[in-house]
């Protein structure tokens, strides 16, 4: 059985002829609009949207990466992976979860992406190493790099899902020892819809894919090209453990009283004041927790270049080059205390060098002092 | 090379994993297992602080999330002389349980089944029937005919639709597809059910590390303090949150993995006899302990090796005798200073990564070279598989009671010889019976817990060595543990503060590293040969049995 | 022993705008570093009581930006006042682009800093308002001050809805994250300190030595100028120097 679309078949056709119900699919609908944070009013071209489409044909692609996007991707609540997957995305391919391997893989992939050219959205994971020509990933024989720019080029939008596609993530930290770059290094022409993230959560990404399959246009973007509506606030701007910083109580140990108490984290390193995700609203897995509230402070995994950000318990990071307590303050207090001592020395040298003019001007004041008394 | 084929990608497993096997008379006589994907993570985290390096490691791979933080976290600790509270011990033996769970059922469902159940075949069944099979074998609640006929339904407008999605191009219709259409349909609807299970369980990850994929940890202990009292820490609800996820998970596997496990095997019993590896070494570095890690005594995963099959008697590991393990690089994409034929122990393991094989793009490898972007491990020089068989057999072979049990029962279930075991259906089957256990240990590991916080106990984390100034200047440790695919191990060498020396040794490195300088093959390799395949174009044999593994290259190249 | 005998002259040198300026920065910027390093590092004050009851923490992070907001006004007046103040205080002082300021600057680093002889003792060597190096040393400072306020902006523009610091969004981007942003501000905080050090120092080095009420003239205005060089009025003085600043020196003492 090849892959054939028999005939464009809208996404409400599709859900109706699997069984669910109109109420249903205006409630889903409904739920759709909520969650993109959408005025009420937009149902009705929600709904319209979904009632008119074909499921949208998604490709992934999967390089230098973990897996860990994927993983969090099926761990889906709303939607539910299953739902998206089979009701209103059709994922033509992934090395994952689809059935096909080898050469009938690479088939169904080139089948979906030749009869749904310009149509199709381009996933990606993972970051694309380019050293010594790219030999570091290929699949099939091919490298990333020649299997990235094929698959974009028919694509109408690319999601990089991760900080490994959007940043080029673990593999890209220093030393980068394969050269590893992030999609938009490679790939100049296309919309590049990023979602950072060591993985994202799992909502944001299943929201951002649906937001594309009903409304067809790219979720609004910053200037970094992520969507506002997930990457615009700092986890410390909606941190619930901001009241203690505020009022200055910060966990200074692990395990310790003020720990035991959800004391702010500030001072183990965390990376919340500099880090742009919604941890602290949509929260991990259908919400349930963050790092922070878990304890552990934020490492800061969707910001760019994060790893080399280390040490991770430390508030400021080491400076380039140097051993592990080189930090800022440190050569800091090492300059002032250069630049007083310098002083100290010019005094005692101007003393010394400069002992004639200075005498002078004692002696002429003591001169002048006499002739007033005169 | 006309009778060699290659299947690449390898879906439905972590990574980027190449097999190229040569078939005579439908049999597969020779093969050759690669990665094609090398990250370099040994060095990434080489001078970095080695409280950090966890994070680093964990990302080396999503699907074993969890494993590699902590077994770097061992590491450290036993480099530092660590001991971390009795608690965190058992949160870290929760995380491990819920993560093992939650991973062998998507190998099962997601990754694995494709390989058996024909999904196009579901049109065919009979929902009635289904229902009446369903209920037959387990009391799980969904299961009338209404159920079965929605699912059914599911299937047929999807197909119908023409969008075929990820099930696109399968093996369907394929002569090796024996399941009559009730089972795959009930395999089908779990399928679905198994998606939406899976992302329950790992909330255990959520409360305790904050996220999953990838919680965090902490050297020392866990960072996510107990107060009963008060929402800063693991209060009741928290706790409460901890126990009903695996008291449902002990019921989604009791009542759904493990009885569809044994109706799918019933149909393949011939698998009972294909694909064992043909030295029959395995290992275990065990795990799960009931007092801590430093006393493998009281594992729940013991600890040990089964050698050329002799299944009366386990020998001793140890992880830090410079003899006993070693890392080859004579078929793989490395150089050693000390030249291509030596072992190093990982303790003096280098990585430098040395690409020889063809340039791409290429149709095959050139396997008299070097062909892969793994090392080969080896215990003593000996090949060694690891995984859910390994550690089934370990406990087994020790004779603890909990693991004849389920084995003995499964064996008089299926009606097969105790022989099956080491086989492409045995390696299955003791995932899925090793996922029984963990059930229960779930329950049992959180019941301590409980007991633990009523006596007064709630300490998470030993915190007086977690400043660097406390350090030695020079220190070594290794941390082990088993993940899902096997034992784990990274070893760490610290210098100045700093990670001088870092290097892991992985499960799926064991079992799909290419040959060693004895020509001698790994897991993968030897398992494929013999391998029926009917119809060489579309070899879902060989997926059979390289799925059976689980198979993790991005854990296995790092 | 022959020792010369010079008569002084007060001259109006600070304006009061330009004392204003300078007296408001330094409390500003005391305010800044004090409140920014406990912002990098706050001492952990854990009292008993509730979160909601206390706010220190918070009430530091309003002292720097309030601190902030002053300086930057104040910033913009002297930026003003570089063009609408005297001679001392117009821009061109500061930056050393004749042949006479770049002298000016060898000649303070040789006599002053490296402490060489003075052989010439040109009168023109001794500056009215500042001397060129001092200027050159408040250009750069004052780069420094623009890189706190765009870091600092671009830091607070998150937390605001104000469109000032609004206006600053592509700073962290631009950069490359907020932590690297944190990170430049945290130095630049450091490189202050040594040049408030060098800075203070070196007024009070040449009030030791030249005697001619440097120190007070940032609190009066007045400085102390040879007799010589008064002829009539201050203003003549003040034009004649001027002269020598921007033509190089052609007289004599
Ligand atoms: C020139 C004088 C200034 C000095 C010496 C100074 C110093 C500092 C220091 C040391 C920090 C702590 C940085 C860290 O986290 O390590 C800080 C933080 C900060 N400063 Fe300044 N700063 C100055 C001017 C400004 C200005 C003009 C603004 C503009 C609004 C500003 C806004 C901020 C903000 C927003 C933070 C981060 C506070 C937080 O996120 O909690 N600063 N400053
Ligand atoms: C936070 C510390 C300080 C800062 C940031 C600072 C900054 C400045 C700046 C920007 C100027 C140039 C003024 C203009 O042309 O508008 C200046 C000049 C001057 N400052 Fe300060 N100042 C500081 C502390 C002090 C202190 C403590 C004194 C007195 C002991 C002092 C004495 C002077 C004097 C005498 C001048 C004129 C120097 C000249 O003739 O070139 N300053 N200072
Ligand atoms: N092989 C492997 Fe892993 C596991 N289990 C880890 O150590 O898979 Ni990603
Ligand atoms: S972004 Fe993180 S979770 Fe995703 S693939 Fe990369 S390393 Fe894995
Ligand atoms: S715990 Fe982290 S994110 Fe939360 S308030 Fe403290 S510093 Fe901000
Ligand atoms: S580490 Fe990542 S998951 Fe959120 S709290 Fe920090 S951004
Ligand atoms: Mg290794």
């Amino acid at each position: 059985m090849k892959n054939s679309v028999k005939k464009e078949e809208t996404y409400y056709e599709s859900i109706i002829k699997q069984g669910y119900t109109r109420r249903e699919f205006i409630k889903f609908a409904t739920y759709m609009t909520a969650f993109m944070g959408l005025k009420f009013s937009a149902v009705g071209q929600i709904m319209e949207a979904l009632e008119t489409k074909k499921r949208i044909p998604v490709i992934w692609e999967h390089f230098q990466e973990c897996t860990g996007c994927s993983e969090s991707f099926i761990r889906s609540d709303h939607p539910l992976v299953a739902d998206l997957i089979f009701d209103h995305i059709s994922l033509d391919y992934t090395d994952t979860l689809m059935a096909a391997a080898g050469h009938n893989a690479e088939e169904a992939k080139q089948a979906s992406m030749k009869e749904n050219y310009g149509k199709y959205i381009l996933v990606v994971e993972g970051a694309i190493p380019t050293k010594n020509n790219g030999v570091y990933c290929t699949i099939a024989g091919r490298t990333a790099v020649d299997i990235i720019k094929e698959s974009a080029e028919g694509a109408a939008a690319i999601i990089t899902f991760g900080s490994c596609s959007s940043y080029g993530g673990v593999q890209a930290a220093s030393p980068n020892p394969t050269g590893s770059v992030p999609v938009d290094k490679i790939i100049k022409n296309k919309p590049i819809i990023k979602v950072p993230g060591c993985p994202p959560i799992s909502e944001v990404m299943t929201a951002i894919v649906l937001h594309y399959a009903t409304f067809e246009t790219l979720p609004e973007l910053d200037s970094q090209g992520r969507p506002k509506q997930f990457y615009g606030k700092r986890v410390h701007d909606s941190c619930y453990r901001r009241p203690y910083f505020d009022a200055g109580l910060f966990v200074e140990s692990f395990d310790s009283e003020e720990a035991k108490k959800g004391y702010c984290l500030y001072k183990m390193g965390c990376r919340g004041p500099v880090t742009y995700n919604s941890c602290g609203t949509t929260g991990w897995n259908n919400g349930v927790s963050f790092p922070v509230k878990s304890g552990y402070p934020c490492i800061g995994c969707s910001e760019n270049n994060f790893w080399d950000n280390s040490p991770f318990y430390k508030r400021l990071e080491n400076i380039p080059g140097t051993s592990i307590e080189a930090t800022a303050d440190k050569i800091g207090k090492i300059i002032l205390g250069t630049a007083a001592a310098g002083a100290a020395a010019h005094t005692i040298a101007t003393n010394v060098l400069k002992k004639k003019e200075l005498k002078e001007n004692e002696c002429m004041g003591e001169i002048n002092e006499n002739r007033i008394k005169e | 090379m006309a009778n060699r084929i290659v299947i690449d990608p390898i879906t439905r497993i972590e990574g980027h994993l190449r097999i190229e096997a040569e078939i005579k008379d439908g049999k597969v006589v020779k093969a050759y297992s690669s990665s094609t994907m090398v990250r370099g993570m040994e060095k990434i985290v080489e001078g970095r602080d080695p409280r950090d390096v966890w994070a680093f490691v964990q990302r080396t791979c999503g699907v074993c999330t969890t494993v590699h933080a902590i077994a770097s976290i061992r590491a450290v600790e036993d480099a530092l002389g660590i001991v971390i509270p009795p608690n965190a011990e058992i949160a870290r033996n929760l995380l491990t349980i819920a993560h093992a769970m939650q991973d062998h059922v998507v190998h099962f469902y997601h990754l694995h089944a494709l390989d058996w159940v024909d999904v196009t075949a579901v049109l065919k069944a009979d929902p009635k029937a289904t229902s009446e099979l369903a209920q037959s074998i387990s009391k799980w609640h969904n299961s009338s005919p209404g159920y079965f006929s929605d699912v059914k339904n599911r299937i047929k407008k999807f197909v119908e639709s023409g969008q075929l999605g990820i099930f696109a191009n399968g093996y369907w219709g394929h002569a090796a597809m024996k399941l009559p259409p009730e089972v795959n349909l009930l395999a089908v609807a779990h399928y679905l059910e198994a998606l939406e299970w899976q992302k329950e369980i790992v909330k255990v990850h959520t409360i305790l590390g904050g996220k999953n994929p990838h919680p965090h940890f902490l050297v020392g202990g866990m960072a996510s303090p107990i107060n009963i009292d008060d929402a800063g820490g693991l209060n009741t609800e928290r706790l409460a949150y901890v126990g009903d996820l695996l008291k449902n998970a002990h019921k989604f596997i009791n009542e759904v993995y493990v009885p569809d496990l044994l109706a799918i095997a019933s149909f393949y019993k011939d698998w009972g006899a294909i694909g064992g590896n043909k030295f029959n070494n395995y290992l275990s570095f065990g795990d799960l302990p009931t007092d801590n890690i430093r006393n493998p005594e009281s594992f729940k995963w013991p600890q040990g090796i089964i050698l050329n099959g002799d299944l009366t008697k386990i020998h001793p590991v140890d992880l830090t005798k410079t003899d006993e393990i070693q890392e080859f690089i004579n078929k793989s994409w490395y150089n050693y200073t000390e030249g291509k034929n030596k072992g190093l122990h990982p303790w003096e393991g280098e990585t430098n990564i040395n690409y020889t094989g063809p340039e791409p793009p290429y149709e095959y490898l050139d396997v008299n070279k070097e062909y892969s972007f793994l090392k080969t491990p080896r215990w003593q020089g000996k090949p060694m598989e690891v995984g859910p068989l390994s550690r089934m057999l370990t406990g087994y072979v020790s004779g603890i009671p909990e693991y004849k049990e389920v084995i003995d029962f499964a064996l008089k279930k299926l009606d097969v010889p105790v022989s099956a075991l080491l086989s492409t259906l045995g390696r299955t089957a003791a995932r899925g019976l090793e996922s029984k256990l963990l059930a229960d240990w779930g329950l049992e590991f959180y019941d301590k817990l409980i007991t633990n916080i009523k006596n007064g106990d709630t300490r998470m984390a030993s915190t007086e060595k977690f400043s660097p100034n406390t350090w030695p200047k020079e220190a070594k440790g290794v941390g082990y543990m088993e993940a899902p695919r096997g034992g784990l191990a990274h070893w760490i060498v610290i210098k100045d503060q700093k990670t001088a020396n870092y290097q892991m040794v992985v499960p799926t490195t064991w079992n799909a590293s290419p040959r060693d300088p004895k020509g001698q093959m790994s897991a993968y390799e030897s398992a494929l040969i013999g391998t029926p395949i009917a119809d060489p174009k579309n070899p879902v044999e060989i997926l059979r049995t390289i799925h059976s593994f689980d198979p993790c290259l991005a854990c296995a190249v790092h | 022993m022959k020792a010369n005998t010079y008569n002084y002259k007060r001259v109006y040198v600070w304006e009061l705008p330009v004392r204003i300026f300078h007296w408001t920065t330094v409390i500003s910027m005391a305010v800044l570093i004090t409140t920014g390093f406990v912002i990098a590092d706050p001492p952990a004050i854990n009292s008993s009581s509730e979160a909601f009851n206390s706010y220190w923490f918070g009430t530091v992070r309003l002292f720097h930006f309030s601190a902030a907001f002053i300086l930057i006004a104040n910033l913009l007046f002297r930026i003003y006042w570089a063009f609408a103040g005297n001679r001392f205080a117009n821009w061109r002082n500061f930056i050393p682009y004749t042949k006479k300021g770049i002298q000016n600057i060898l000649y303070v680093l040789k006599v002053d800093i490296f402490l060489q002889k003075d052989k010439k003792h040109k009168l023109s060597d001794i500056s009215i308002g500042h001397n060129y190096l001092a200027a050159f040393s408040y250009t750069i400072m004052t780069l420094f001050f623009v890189i706190q306020v765009i870091t600092g902006l671009g830091l607070y523009a998150d937390n605001s809805s104000w469109w000032l610091p609004k206006m600053f969004h592509f700073v962290v981007p631009l950069l490359g994250g907020d932590i690297k942003v944190r990170y430049i501000h945290h130095i630049f905080t450091w490189l202050f300190l040594v040049f408030i050090l060098i800075h203070v120092y070196l007024v009070l080095y040449h009030d030791y030595v030249e005697a001619r009420g440097e120190v007070s003239a940032m609190v009066s205005g007045f400085k102390f100028v040879r007799a010589e060089r008064i002829k009539e009025t201050e203003e003549e003085i003040i034009e004649k120097t001027e002269k020598q600043m921007w033509n190089g020196d052609t007289e004599d003492e």
